[in-house]
């Protein structure tokens, strides 16, 4: 018991206050930038918001559960409904004029950071 | 987006848990059983943003609470993962913010309440400062002692909390504090007191995880002590291998540390036992105790320390055995049997202490085999004849080069229970000199109160002899001390008549002597009177030990005749005997046709049985006093004075005149001349030799007496009756004077003779001289005046053979 709670709070207990879920996201490096795949399905591409500061890039949105409005009953929730909010460290700055290319193809959205003209 | 963290005006459905809280931005599993509850959790789960409030219950056998059986805040909870399963619905819960239960807004299928988003506790100061550094302390303490080997980084994990509250609600859900400590922290209102009431918990915590810690080092030092000690021994083996010391002898140590861990001892010997071969472990194979130390070892592991062999004891089977072994001796099987009733009804009783009594070969050493088979109990000897060292007994201490255990440690060993059957034989022949008594040492074995810790010097650990059943056997008394005595219950065998060893030989004597030469079944006839013969001519004992030898002559001798060819069956008559024995070794006893004055007819009891004894008296005219001849012991010697003293003092009642007594010199003679006799009971012989003498009458040569005489003429009782019987009808002699006290005796000799023989009790001198010498009883003036008896011939009438011999 001891024991189940300590790893139970080591590993599920959130870094910070609540903020929803977080979805899993990958970054892969490219010659003139960076590219986020981040694992939304289920998710209206209106409703996800990307926002770059700095060198952070956040994710914001919400995953309503359309099931329920449809009358409906769980039998099993294993996915994470709700607000999400993600906030990732690019490694470098991007620099100020950056642009950023979003896509949402086959339940991922996808994030392209070019590097401003004042870092190349 | 969500409204999670604005809760405002809006009903929830109310979760009620057990023996938990959930707190603020922590995950909770729960299992969900109840109807109401998995009502909520759907209710919540069709909802947009999964929400729900999770309160602890204030007691835990309230089954349908309502708002009043909860604590007042609560937490919003957001179900994160739901799934159903047979028994119920688990779901993993993740703190939101804390509410205030305000009121119920609905009670069925689900509870559902009205709730007041409370703020998080917030503030700061050097205060909470100071005590979220002391709290962050104690709880890396904690955690470091609850889990000395974390794979998690503690101080890592501790620095995750973003602000002091939230680490007390971390810490208190790691450390499974009690619900309500943990409703108390949900409730602090602000960091101070939030902190403070997981300090005061972490404090505990680390007391009682010190103390669960310091107990627990402790049982494994006490555990390593041991494994440090074997892992030792085997490196000790191993460097003794690798310098090549492990000759056969020390194999033989390994040998015996194996069979001391397989072995049964109590814990007193294991402690000794394990020095000893501690001991023998560090010496050099070489060393003269080296040999000393493993004989002793192989000693204490071979002892029957807790063995015992099955004693269970089956009356009915226990006397069928005894009776199939041994012909007769009713009484003695009688009281053995008693014996072994007690213990089976009580088999802790200590057990009695048998001595058998009796002459040679009457059986004393067979009925003790026979108790041990009948209660099923392994039989040992222990012949004690001839033992004069104490130390032979009870061992010499090992200290003595070629020391040795006691013959009585010895016997158990070989037993190998602890319960046999210990038969000490000859008891009376054991000898003393100035090395100690044996006698003694026996004295403490066989007291039951003392040997349940027998000491053997060569042993030097207690063992209990109790449970042993210690038979004794003795021909004699004599020699016994009296505390030894006391320890002894008596039974006596006294010798066969001549009809009992008959029937022996014909039942037992014979079969096996056929048997053990190899004769066929029915080729060797021994009929009874040849058997009779045997026993009057050839074999004069109390036993059958030499008649049964004698069968065996007998026997081998017809067994040659076989061996040569014939076939016929052969029978044995009574004239043969001369022929295949020889000559016969005892003329028979037969009375003395004719006696002269002077002589009279005593018995005499010996350890062979009894004895036709003459005492002869004659004048010595000329010369003074008494002069006694053929070895005669103190009391004899008195006897014979009491007899003299008695003809001066009586002389006018026997007619015979006092001067010629007290001039006149007698010589008494007891043959045969060179057996030492003693004892009174020849005082009533000695009177009757010493009136006929002076009478000058013959003494009847048909009547044998016994007796012990006093000053005054009285007749005292003796003992042996049956054997002294037994001895006057071997010698042909019918008529038998007793003293009146020992009338009871007869009962003991065997009916057969009893009917054949007339017994004549007296109670003083008078009533002997009546019988013995009847032509003097005309001038024995008080024996006619006695009134009780006719003056007439004292031919026993047939009314008095018939009275005294029932």
């Amino acid at each position: 018991m001891h024991r189940d709670r300590i790893l139970r709070s080591c590993f599920l207990c959130p870094p910070a206050e609540d903020r929803g879920w977080q979805p899993p996201l990958d970054i892969y490096e490219l010659n003139d930038g960076w590219l986020l795949k981040a694992d939304l399905a289920g998710i209206r591409p209106d409703e996800v918001t990307v926002s770059l500061q700095g060198r952070t890039v956040t994710l914001r949105g919400h995953r309503r559960d359309l099931s329920v409005a449809e009358g409906c009953a769980h039998y099993r929730m294993e996915i994470a409904y709700s607000s999400f909010e993600r906030s990732v460290e690019l490694p470098a700055d991007p620099g100020g004029d950056a642009r950023v290319q979003t896509d949402y193809r086959d339940g991922m959205l996808l994030v392209r950071i070019r590097r401003g003209n004042s870092h190349s | 987006m969500s409204d999670t963290h604005d809760p405002a005006d809006r009903t929830y459905a109310v979760l009620p848990v057990k023996n938990t809280v959930l707190f603020p931005g922590l995950f909770l599993p729960l299992s969900v059983g109840r109807p109401a509850s998995r009502a909520a959790v759907d209710a919540a789960v069709a909802t947009e943003d999964k929400t729900l409030v999770v309160v602890a219950q204030r007691d835990n056998d309230q089954e349908a609470p309502g708002l009043a059986d909860l604590f007042p805040v609560g937490t919003i909870g957001v179900i994160k993962k739901m799934a159903r399963g047979q028994e119920g619905v688990e779901v993993l819960v993740q703190g939101a913010g804390r509410v205030r239960l305000i009121e119920t807004v609905q009670r069925e299928p689900f509870l559902r309440a009205n709730v007041l988003p409370l703020p998080m506790p917030a503030g700061g100061g050097e205060q909470v400062e100071a005590l979220f550094r002391t709290v962050l302390d104690a709880a890396r303490r904690v955690l470091e002692l609850a889990r000395p080997q974390a794979d998690v980084d503690v101080n890592q994990f501790l620095a995750q909390a973003p602000n002091p509250v939230q680490l007390a609600y971390l810490i208190a859900s790691m450390l499974g504090i009690d619900v309500i400590k943990e409703q108390a922290l949900l409730e602090a209102e602000s960091p101070e007191v939030a902190l403070q009431l997981i300090l005061e918990h972490l404090t505990h915590e680390t007391r009682v995880l010190e103390l669960r810690n310091q107990i627990a080092a402790k049982a494994q030092q006490e555990m390593t002590k041991e494994q440090r000690d074997y892992w030792l021994r085997q490196q000790l083996r191993a460097i003794q291998d690798e310098l090549g010391e492990t000759t056969p002898e020390k194999a033989e140590v390994g040998e015996l540390r194996q069979r001391m861990q397989e072995a049964d001892l109590p814990d007193h010997v294991r402690k000794e036992a394990e020095r000893e071969l501690g001991r023998l472990e560090r010496l050099p194979a070489a060393a003269p105790d080296f040999q000393v130390t493993r004989t002793y070892l192989e000693l204490v592991l071979e002892l029957p320390w807790k063995k015992g062999s099955d004693g269970k004891i089956d009356l009915a089977a226990a006397k069928e055995v005894l009776d199939a072994d041994h012909f007769d001796l009713e009484r003695v099987k009688e009281r053995i049997l008693e014996h072994l009733a007690v213990l089976k009804l009580n088999p802790k009783a200590k057990a009695p202490i048998m001595c058998l009594v009796g002459p040679p070969g009457v059986g004393k050493t067979s009925l003790g085999q026979s108790i041990a088979r009948a209660t099923g109990r392994v039989f040992e000897r222990l012949s004690l004849g001839g033992m004069h060292d104490e130390s032979e007994l009870r061992g010499h201490r090992r200290t003595y080069i070629g020391a040795m255990p006691g013959r009585l440690i010895q016997a158990v060993r070989r037993a190998g229970v602890n319960n046999p059957v210990l038969m000490l034989d000859e008891i009376d022949k054991l000898g003393r000199d100035y090395r100690g008594d044996p006698g003694a040492a026996l004295l403490e074995i066989l007291d039951p109160a003392q040997n349940h810790t027998f000491r053997d010097n060569y042993l030097d650990l207690p063992f209990d002899l109790s449970n042993v059943l210690f038979i004794c056997t003795a021909n004699a008394l004599d020699t016994l001390s009296a505390p030894l005595l006391d320890r002894l219950e008596i039974l006596r065998l006294s010798g066969y008549a001549e009809t009992e060893k008959v029937e022996i030989a014909r039942r037992y004597l014979i079969p096996r002597q056929v048997k053990e030469t190899g004769l066929p079944d029915g080729s060797f006839h021994l009929p009874d009177e040849t058997v009779r013969r045997l026993v009057m001519r050839y074999t004069r004992e109390a036993g059958v030990r030499q008649l049964e030898q004698t069968i065996g002559r007998l026997a081998r001798k017809v067994a040659v005749r076989f061996a040569q060819g014939t076939t016929e069956p052969v029978t044995i008559r009574p004239e043969d005997l001369g022929e295949l024995l020889g000559p016969e070794r005892f003329t028979p006893e037969e009375a003395r046709k004719t006696m002269p004055p002077g002589v009279a007819t005593g018995l005499a009891w010996t350890e062979a049985g009894g004895d036709v004894l003459y005492i002869e008296a004659s004048l010595l005219p000329g010369s003074k006093g008494l002069k006694l001849t053929g070895q005669l012991g103190e009391v004899m010697r008195e006897s014979a004075a009491i007899a003299r003293s008695l003809m001066i003092s009586q002389a006018p009642r026997f007619g015979i005149d006092p001067l010629t007594v007290r001039r006149t010199g007698v010589h008494i003679h007891v043959p045969a001349g060179a057996v030492p006799k003693d004892g009174p009971s020849a005082g009533v012989t000695m009177v009757t030799a010493l009136a006929s003498l002076f009478t000058n009458t013959p003494a009847r040569s048909d009547t044998a007496m016994t007796g012990e005489v006093t000053l005054t003429g009285l007749v005292l009782p003796i003992g042996g009756v049956k054997e002294k019987v037994l001895a006057a009808r071997r010698a042909g002699i019918r008529r038998v004077v007793l003293p009146k006290a020992n009338e009871k005796d007869i009962r003991d000799v065997p009916e057969p003779v009893r009917s054949e023989m007339s017994f004549f009790f007296a109670e003083t001198v008078d009533d002997v001289l009546a019988q013995t010498i009847p032509q003097s009883a005309n001038r024995i003036g008080v024996v006619t005046a006695d009134g009780v008896r006719t003056n007439g011939p004292a031919v026993p009438t047939a009314a008095q053979a018939g009275t005294t011999g029932g």
